[in-house]
């Protein structure tokens, strides 16, 4: 790692984030608070109520309400007050939190994998955006900062930015150059054609056919199910990447989406750990794709809420410009050159629906799986990215001569499985693999990302 | 050498095994967990029908219930015996081998350059038995290669040998 040159300190030393946090917090408190109304309510049987008139009880709801509010407003002010951030002398970012219990939190910006800047409907509203810092690291290595202004939040990752990159902290905003949008069209048919939405269409129409075969009433209680939970999954996608780009800068990849609340992603350089398509059976015909990817440090816990990043590198699009893009993201892969080995036919007595899809390749960069049937799968790993292998065999493999081959990376949505290969390629595939994964270490980018070379720029070359 | 063994021998020298104590240590909790429960389940049982003339429940239910787990504990006696012996590591120049399992076999291979943290942990029981576990972290959370019953000195050296090795080759992420 190369000696990074003394880093300008914040001019401004250590600062607290917007004061419309507070409120923000509350207004989002409200729901809540009105919801355990509700159900406290519900559960004494309206005996809380009973004997007030619906003026008085009116009145007394909303005097609770208010008096909740204002706690939760007390807290958030007292959090808010004692939340500073500032960048030290060593160009890293800080952040001393905590009402009694201070804690203090140094994010080494070297290590830096992902920087987002998200805008939940609510703080949009007010003009407001959170950011998120991510660096590698096992267990809790993010810091949130909320709420920002628009054009702080935006300064604050250019600034994050440029010191993790070796760069002056006041470089101002990369120029990027937009890969790829997704056309709302698209992501909306191929949300309709996905395999949820699929399920749930069969299973209604089994439903009906059910219903009217047997003349009960009872069984379309469960169109609740299949019609809901398709349409609210399909929509929920729709809202999250609803105008979905992705963009290349001298900082990484940048990803944008959003209908109510928006999130900007920015990858750096040579921070994804593994690519993966993803093709849903009816997706075939128009040969679209679905791309996800995994960066070390954005864990999976968080792609179960509304903001934050997603995994998903392009919600979809045809083959050949997903291939372009994911060529930007790891280059050089030429994984049309990859030679597959597939599972010897006997895997059919193990996964008879799938067997025909199981391969697996490896060349000097990248190491491959390909699996599944109602959905495509195929993985990508660089070697450097390979954390350990595993080999692994169930008792009806062994009668068949079968093993698994599965490689351990970051977390993230991406599963890396060679299944049901023959027992001896699969050990040698193992071993082979890990002396790939120690032999790719040492040509790995500096950490500083502007630091190397510019005739070794990768990204840099095409903005 | 027959074909399954051959998938997952080690490449040269034969597998470093753990020690039998381990096999004591997870005996003994086998043993007292089954206890309790079959002596509270066959209580459960037999107590209501202890003050009445007439039995509530038919004595030849809690006799099942004593039974059963007296087949379940034997067989688990044996099971804790194979999975224990089925356990083996194995250091090479670049990596270090875990291999465990019996029906479910598993082989994971760690690079030494991927290593972030050796952790060594004995809990009270392993301590009386004289047992430790060493557990490599890698940035992936799957890797989970736990070598469990390493006698202490065995594991510390272990330790220290992983530790300057990961020094010398870390690869950051």
């Amino acid at each position: 790692m190369t000696e990074t040159p003394a880093l300008p300190v914040s001019a401004t030393g250590p600062q607290r984030t917007h004061p419309t946090t507070v409120l923000v917090h509350v207004f989002r408190s409200v729901p809540v608070i009105v919801g355990v109304g509700v159900v406290v309510i519900a559960q004494s049987g309206g005996a809380v109520l009973s004997g007030l008139p619906v003026g008085r009880a009116v009145l007394f709801g909303a005097l609770l309400l208010i008096a909740v509010a204002a706690l939760v407003g007390i807290g958030g002010y007292l959090s808010w007050s004692r939340r500073f951030y500032h960048f030290d002398e060593a160009g890293d970012l800080r952040v001393d939190s905590g009402v009694i219990t201070r804690t203090q939190r140094r994010l080494a910006l070297s290590r830096l994998q992902s920087v987002d800047v998200t805008q939940p409907l609510l703080a949009r509203l007010v003009g407001m955006a959170e950011i998120r810092v991510e660096v590698a690291g096992t267990g809790d290595s993010r810091v949130v900062l909320q709420y920002l202004t628009l054009t702080e939040a935006q300064r604050l990752r250019d600034e994050v930015l440029a010191r993790a990159a070796g760069l002056r902290p006041d470089v101002g905003t990369a120029p990027q150059n937009v890969l790829v949008s997704v056309p709302t069209g698209d992501l909306g048919l191929s949300l309709l054609l996905s395999s949820t939405t699929l399920v749930g269409v069969l299973a209604t129409a089994a439903i009906v056919a059910l219903a009217v075969l047997t003349e009960g009433a009872v069984g379309l209680l469960g169109l609740l199910v299949t019609g809901g939970v398709p349409i609210f999954s399909a929509f929920g996608q729709f809202v999250r990447f609803f105008g979905f780009t992705v963009a290349e800068s001298p900082d990484g990849l940048r990803l944008r989406s959003g209908l109510t609340s928006t999130q900007a992603q920015t990858v750096p350089p040579g921070r994804v750990h593994a690519i993966e398509y993803e093709q849903p059976l009816l997706w075939r015909y128009k040969d679209w794709v679905r791309v996800q990817l995994t960066v070390a440090g954005a864990a999976s816990e968080e792609n179960q809420q509304g903001a934050g990043t997603t995994g998903v590198l392009l919600p979809v699009a045809p083959r050949e410009v997903a291939e372009a893009v994911v060529d930007r993201v790891l280059p050089g892969l030429a994984v049309a050159d990859l030679e597959w080995t597939p599972a010897p036919a006997r895997a059919r007595l193990r996964a008879p629906i799938q067997w025909r899809l199981l391969a697996t390749a490896a060349d000097g960069r990248v190491f491959a799986a390909r699996r599944g049937r109602l959905v495509r799968r195929l993985a990508l790993v660089p070697h450097a990215r390979t954390q350990s292998v595993h080999l692994t065999q169930g008792p009806w493999q062994r009668r068949l001569g079968l093993a698994s081959v599965r490689l351990d990376i970051a977390p993230g949505p991406i599963d890396v499985r060679a299944l049901h290969q023959d027992a001896d390629a699969a050990r040698s595939q193992a071993d082979a693999q890990a002396l790939r994964a120690k032999a790719a270490r040492s040509s790995a980018g500096p950490d500083r990302w502007m630091s190397r070379p510019r005739t070794d720029a990768g990204l840099d070359g095409v903005s | 050498m027959s074909a399954v063994d051959r998938v997952f021998a080690p490449p040269s020298e034969p597998w470093r095994r753990v020690s039998p104590r381990l096999t004591s240590a997870r005996r003994l909790v086998l043993v007292v967990t089954l206890t309790l429960v079959t002596v509270l389940v066959v209580a459960a049982l037999t107590l209501p029908s202890l003050g009445g003339d007439e039995a509530l429940i038919p004595t030849w239910i809690p006799a099942a219930v004593a039974a059963v787990g007296l087949v379940v504990g034997a067989w688990g006696w044996w099971l804790v015996g194979r999975r224990v012996r089925s356990y083996g590591y194995c250091e090479r120049a670049d990596d270090l081998l875990v291999t465990s399992g019996i029906m479910f076999r598993r082989l994971v291979i760690v690079p030494y350059g991927r290593m972030q943290l050796v952790d060594v942990t004995a809990g009270p029981l392993d301590r009386a038995f004289g047992i430790t576990t060493v557990q490599l972290h890698t940035a992936a959370a799957t890797s989970d290669a736990a070598i469990p019953g390493l006698p202490p000195d065995e594991a510390a050296a272990l330790r220290d040998r992983l530790a300057a090795i990961g020094e010398q080759r870390s690869a950051g992420l």
